[in-house]
């Protein structure tokens, strides 16, 4: 660079800092210390031999000779230099420790996430864990950083005890480029992903459902229940102007572009339950899916059993054929039935709550699934 | 790491040898290749390491510090320390003749 006429006046982690100057031949040399601050003294002693202080980056700092000087090198005992970097050693060592425990804290609280419960999909398509999971991809790759940074400050002060000195017109326009990439790379997909997070509150959303039809694809309990004296009951819990019982929510994540999950309640008055516990009171529970991956959807329904089996076995989870869907899995009880289905990159889960059939929950997921 | 009494560098040695009489940075410098007789060019960042490093395990001490400029001198500890030194090489030295033998013999 200095051939160049470009002259070095300040440096950091991926840029530096050059002036303008008469082209001439420059040696340049960075001398580590043991402390961030290089003294006055020490800076005046490389003075003396013909070496220019430049600029410092942490415990690094540069130094800088006319080539027609010919000034001694700067270490010339290989011997005494492996004292000079034992700062540097054990500050790489730490740093390359304690990025590496953190690395695999991270890993097994993913993992955790992730695995603990069996239900992978779902927790990729729910999007909570993306942020994480990319924060530890750049967390081991810091780690697998220092520690290579730790393994060749090792190696150079074994050369040194070993005598041999170091060179200094080695090549390191390989190493700088992938590593000058890498970081480009893992700082902009670490930018992308910390706005995820808030695309995904700003897209969250919740209102109560209407009474009427809407052109959603949640199933009705009208639909299912078919029974004209169905009415809607008074609020129980009503927050920030929604009522809960009936409620319609929509979300979005990188990996389910369009998700609506929506609770309805009914009551047929006058009409009990078979078990005299008071009047007949149906509900019902839609979540629905639309992937980014079609590839992910009877992973995801298998994951939803999953989530929503509780206490029950998966043997009582079975999976049926239908003309129209990919998958269809259904689980029955006396008054309960839930139906699991996908097709092509949407899937559905209804749970459902009353005295109408099953095939009727599974007509209505069909139809609105299309 | 503190001395421990172990072999001294070839840096530690001329360094210690050269503030027999005290003096500083550059002339120090000068003092260690006059001392070997021009055989050891002591480079800046070595000098500076060995005298840090020697400051702190009491080997040699600062005389004088008018800020920019310190001037140093080997210490009671230092003297022994290069005594015994000295006397390991005139040691090795001595267990050589075996050397001597060799090249009358040729």
């Amino acid at each position: 660079m200095a051939a160049q006429g470009l002259f070095l006046k300040k440096m950091g982690i991926h840029f530096a800092r050059f002036e303008q100057g008469e082209p001439r031949d420059m040696r340049y040399r960075i001398d580590v210390s043991s402390k961030r601050r290089i003294s006055i003294e020490q800076i005046e002693m490389y003075r003396e031999s013909g070496w220019d202080y430049v600029t410092s980056y942490g415990q690094f700092h540069v130094f800088s000779s006319p080539a027609e000087l010919d000034a001694p090198e700067l270490h010339t005992d290989p011997a005494e230099q492996v004292y000079t970097l034992k700062g540097l050693d054990k500050k790489l060592a730490w740093n390359a420790g304690s990025a590496i425990i953190g690395m695999v804290l991270m890993i097994g609280m993913m993992a955790s996430i992730w695995f603990l419960d069996g239900t992978p999909t779902y927790v990729m398509v729910d999007g909570a864990m993306i942020t994480q999971t990319i924060l530890t991809l750049f967390i081991a790759y810091t780690a697998y950083h220092s520690l290579r940074a730790t393994l060749s400050i090792r190696d150079l002060r074994k050369n040194l005890v070993e005598g041999k000195s170091i060179d200094h017109q080695a090549s390191w326009k390989n190493h700088h480029r992938i590593h000058t990439a890498a970081a480009l790379l893992f700082t902009v997909v670490v930018g992308l992903c910390a706005i995820i997070p808030f695309i995904q509150i700003a897209k969250m959303e919740t209102n109560t459902l209407p009474e009427g039809s809407v052109d959603l694809p949640i199933v009705r309990l009208a639909d299912v229940e078919n029974h004209p004296d169905l009415i809607r009951p008074e609020a129980e819990y009503m927050s920030d102007n929604v009522d809960w019982g009936n409620r319609v929510s929509s979300e979005w994540s990188l990996l389910a572009p369009v998700k609506y999950e929506s609770y309805e309640n009914g009551v047929v008055p006058g009409k009990l339950w078979e078990d005299l516990s008071g009047e007949y009171s149906p509900g019902i529970q839609t979540e629905y899916y639309q992937l980014r991956f079609p590839s992910m959807a009877k992973n995801l329904v298998w994951d939803l059993v999953e989530r929503y089996l509780y206490e029950n076995s998966l043997d009582e989870y079975v999976e049926k054929k239908h003309p129209d869907l990919d998958l269809l899995v259904v689980h029955e009880e006396e008054e309960m039935s839930e139906v699991f289905a996908a097709k092509g990159d949407e899937v559905m889960y209804v749970r459902y709550h009353g005295y109408a059939d099953i095939s009727s929950v599974i007509e209505n997921v069909v139809e609105k699934i299309d | 790491m503190a001395y421990s009494g172990g072999p001294m560098t070839e840096a530690m040695y001329y360094v210690l040898l050269a503030l027999m009489r005290p003096n500083h940075g550059y002339q120090l410098m000068q003092a260690i290749t006059e001392v070997s007789n021009g055989r050891v060019n002591m480079g800046p960042g070595t000098l500076y390491g060995v005298l840090s490093r020697m400051q702190k395990d009491g080997l040699i001490s600062l005389a004088e510090n008018d800020g920019r400029r310190k001037t140093y001198e080997i210490t009671l500890e230092g003297k022994q320390a290069l005594r015994t030194e000295y006397d390991r090489l005139k040691a090795l030295i001595h267990d050589s003749w075996i050397l001597e033998e060799d090249a009358g013999n040729e």
